[in-house]
């Protein structure tokens, strides 16, 4: 990541000594995790105060939400059949196939509807935003901006940031029910279920905390698509080259750190229901 | 397209909400049932009249003197119970599924907002009835009945 | 002899990057109402003067003052009151690529200076006529615009808020000589139009002699000439000699 950016410098002296290495990448990493988080207050502190930009905050919301929607519709609907066909092909082994519907909607509701849109997002939204926002500094828009009386906090990150912590978890609510869906089509076209159980057995089943922590998960989600986009975008260095670099960090890092946070948050979640 | 998949969404969630059934919990009411074993029967878990859900279970709990589980159930307020109904825990398949079906019994006067179901079945251990029969160690207070019963939940897990 | 306090001074700025200084001690200040130049060879540090006098960069060590009061330290919110009495030229002119021209020319309006949509727009398009844009560019977008086009619209969006220092940075750079010209004749309109402060840096002789009153060459992180403008190609500072001239060999050797 960045950090290869601090040791490419030493790089011949590094070979001959791997323990130096060691420590200035660990250095570097940690001092990414630091401007990261000072980065991440000051675009939270712009978000959440006044004076807000609603024309960019509006923007945002239809580019981050409105346009994200084909793609995690599609996401959403064939993860949702398959994982239908194979909690059946399970169920089938214990003579439980009837156990399907509650199964697929639990594991969208709680894991794959949250997960898979963030990550979606994260190879849509976190890379446009880094594009964008890289190509702004390398042709010194940000710059201009901060020139003219405008704090490109307010103007560009904080926009994008409540969008994607307003978005996401819509987008997650119409990619639980597509998904759901999706197994529903499988299992009353494919797998002869009938539509009516299918369909109470599920609604039965779920209860509002499988859905409320996965909306939970999407908010978190989209904070860091969003954040991870604005950051690398905001720091990019270096031209042409800087953007596309910008853009892969956005991407590698939002989905990095979505996973890490599933996990915590799925621990969380289980031990609070 | 992307209003094609919202409303693809919203298509499918209004179909869902009007099969799914009673989900108004506006204007339902609530009455009590007591049961000498609770089984797997949990908050949320349907409450049916012939199959048909008429309401859900809101709550269970532990009665401190007669050591019975206390399910209040929320019925929808078009549906009805003569006083004498009877109340059973009952299940879909063996691996759970428990939920409350009342079989409605013929008195004139109906249960009342708050009131109770005299009559109750509790729940049946499925895999203990199946250890009685296998080690006879005299009779077991669960009546078998011809629906399918509600075996202890962590039964199942075990065998695996 | 006048003693009036400079508009904009830099004090003993010193700026390293990677262990080099680009700026090392500079001294340099410009009168109120005056317009100076600063040329020197490419990667001489001439961006860095103008970043750290607007604040964009951080100067290692030194002070920046902006009529005697010193800027290096100010929070960000007083900086930004400081930038609504300061106009920008960027480089490649730095339009916002998502907003229309209208919209960049009247952006400081809008969203600093709360103004309505409909007045800002009647300013903007002033602005635009003032550099000799017509009123139906207003609606198109910056990567519509040739290049010429785009830094006429950076100025008028510079000018529109009528500043009281402007900066230029290498306004005429990939420009070809006419267009070039256009812009030089602007620029020094409009300045003296305003009573502004000026501070344009290039390498284009021509452009330093047109917009400025007085120029001083930056070398070695340092200011070694300054003079009116008429003396650029009479001075003997072998620096400049070598500058003016174009020669390759001489006193400066670049690192190329």
């Amino acid at each position: 990541m960045a950090a290869a950016e601090a040791t490419r410098q030493v790089a011949p002296r590094s070979l001959a000594n791997p323990v130096r290495a060691l420590g200035r990448s660990t250095l570097a990493a940690v001092r990414m995790v630091g401007s990261v988080g000072v980065f991440a207050v000051r675009g939270v502190a712009a978000a959440l105060t006044s004076p807000w930009f609603l024309g960019q905050l509006w923007r945002q919301f239809v580019a981050i939400g409105f346009f994200s929607l084909p793609v995690v519709g599609l996401t959403a609907i064939f993860t949702g059949a398959a994982l239908a066909l194979n909690i059946f092909t399970g169920g089938g082994r214990f003579n439980a196939e009837q156990v399907m519907p509650q199964i697929v909607a639990l594991g969208i509701t709680r894991e794959l509807g949250p997960v898979l849109a963030a990550l979606m997002l994260a190879g849509r939204v976190s890379a446009a935003i880094a594009a964008e926002i890289g190509a702004m500094r390398a042709t010194e828009q940000i710059d201009a901006m901060r020139t003219l009386s405008t704090d490109p906090f307010r103007y560009l990150v904080g926009p994008r940031l409540l969008a994607g912590v307003l978005m996401t978890p819509l987008l997650t609510a119409v990619a639980d029910t597509i998904g759901v869906a999706g197994g529903w089509l499988v299992a009353t076209r494919v797998l002869d279920f009938s539509s009516a159980v299918y369909i109470r057995n599920t609604i039965d089943f779920l209860q509002s905390w499988d859905i409320v922590s996965g909306l939970i998960k999407a908010a978190v989600f989209g904070f860091i698509v969003a954040l991870m986009g604005c950051y690398h975008g905001y720091n990019a260095k270096g031209g042409a080259r800087g953007v596309g670099r910008a853009t892969t960090h956005a991407v590698v890092s939002s989905a990095i750190l979505i996973f890490g946070s599933d996990y915590l948050l799925t621990t969380l979640f289980t031990h609070a229901s | 397209m992307g209003v094609v998949v919202l409303a693809l969404a919203a298509g499918f969630l209004t179909y869902s909400l009007s099969v799914g059934g009673v989900h108004m919990k506006r204007g339902n009411y609530e009455i009590n049932a007591k049961f000498g074993e609770a089984g797997s029967l949990a908050p949320g878990a349907a409450v049916s009249v012939a199959g048909v859900k008429v309401g859900t279970v809101s709550q269970i709990t532990l009665e401190p003197k007669t050591f019975l589980a206390v399910a209040k159930l929320s019925i929808d307020p078009t549906v009805k119970l003569p006083s004498d109904s009877t109340a059973k825990i009952t299940s879909d398949s063996l691996l759970g599924g428990a939920h409350v079906s009342i079989a409605p019994g013929a008195a004139m006067d109906d249960i009342k907002p708050g009131g109770q179901i005299e009559n109750t079945q509790g729940a049946v251990d499925i895999f203990g009835l199946i250890g009685s029969v296998i080690r006879p160690q005299g009779g077991s207070d669960a009546a078998a009945s011809s629906d399918a019963p509600a075996p202890d939940a962590s039964q199942p897990a075990a065998s695996y | 002899m006048t003693d009036v306090t400079p508009k904009l001074a830099w004090k003993g700025v010193t700026k390293r990057f990677e262990g080099r200084a680009v700026l090392d001690g500079l001294d340099l200040s410009v009168a109120p109402g005056r317009s100076l130049v600063i040329i020197g060879g490419s990667g001489q540090g001439k961006s860095v003067t103008i970043k750290t006098a607007l604040g964009l960069m951080r100067p290692d060590a030194g002070k920046i003052e902006l009529d005697g009061k010193n800027t290096v330290t100010l929070s960000e919110g007083a900086r930004r009151k400081l930038f609504s009495r300061v106009g920008v030229l960027f480089q490649g002119a730095a339009l916002f690529d998502s907003l229309t021209v209208w919209e960049n020319v009247a952006f400081r309006l809008i969203n600093a200076d709360g103004a309505p949509r409909k007045e800002a727009r009647e300013r903007a398009i002033e602005a635009l006529e003032q550099v000799r844009l017509s009123p139906d560019v207003a609606d198109r977008f910056p990567s519509e615009l040739s290049g010429g086009m785009q830094k006429r619209a950076g100025l008028a969006r510079a000018v529109v808020a009528q500043p009281e220092i402007l900066f230029f940075d290498e306004p005429t750079t990939g420009l070809d000589p006419i267009t070039a010209a256009a812009i030089n004749e602007l620029i020094s309109h409009q300045v003296r139009r305003l009573g502004s402060t000026a501070v344009s840096i290039t390498h284009d002789l021509a452009s330093a002699q047109t917009i400025g009153d007085e120029i001083a060459m930056l070398h070695g992180g340092k200011i070694i000439w300054r003079g009116p403008a008429a003396e650029l190609r009479t001075t003997d500072n072998p620096y400049v000699r070598q500058f003016v001239e174009g020669r390759a060999e001489g006193p400066i050797s670049h690192a190329v």
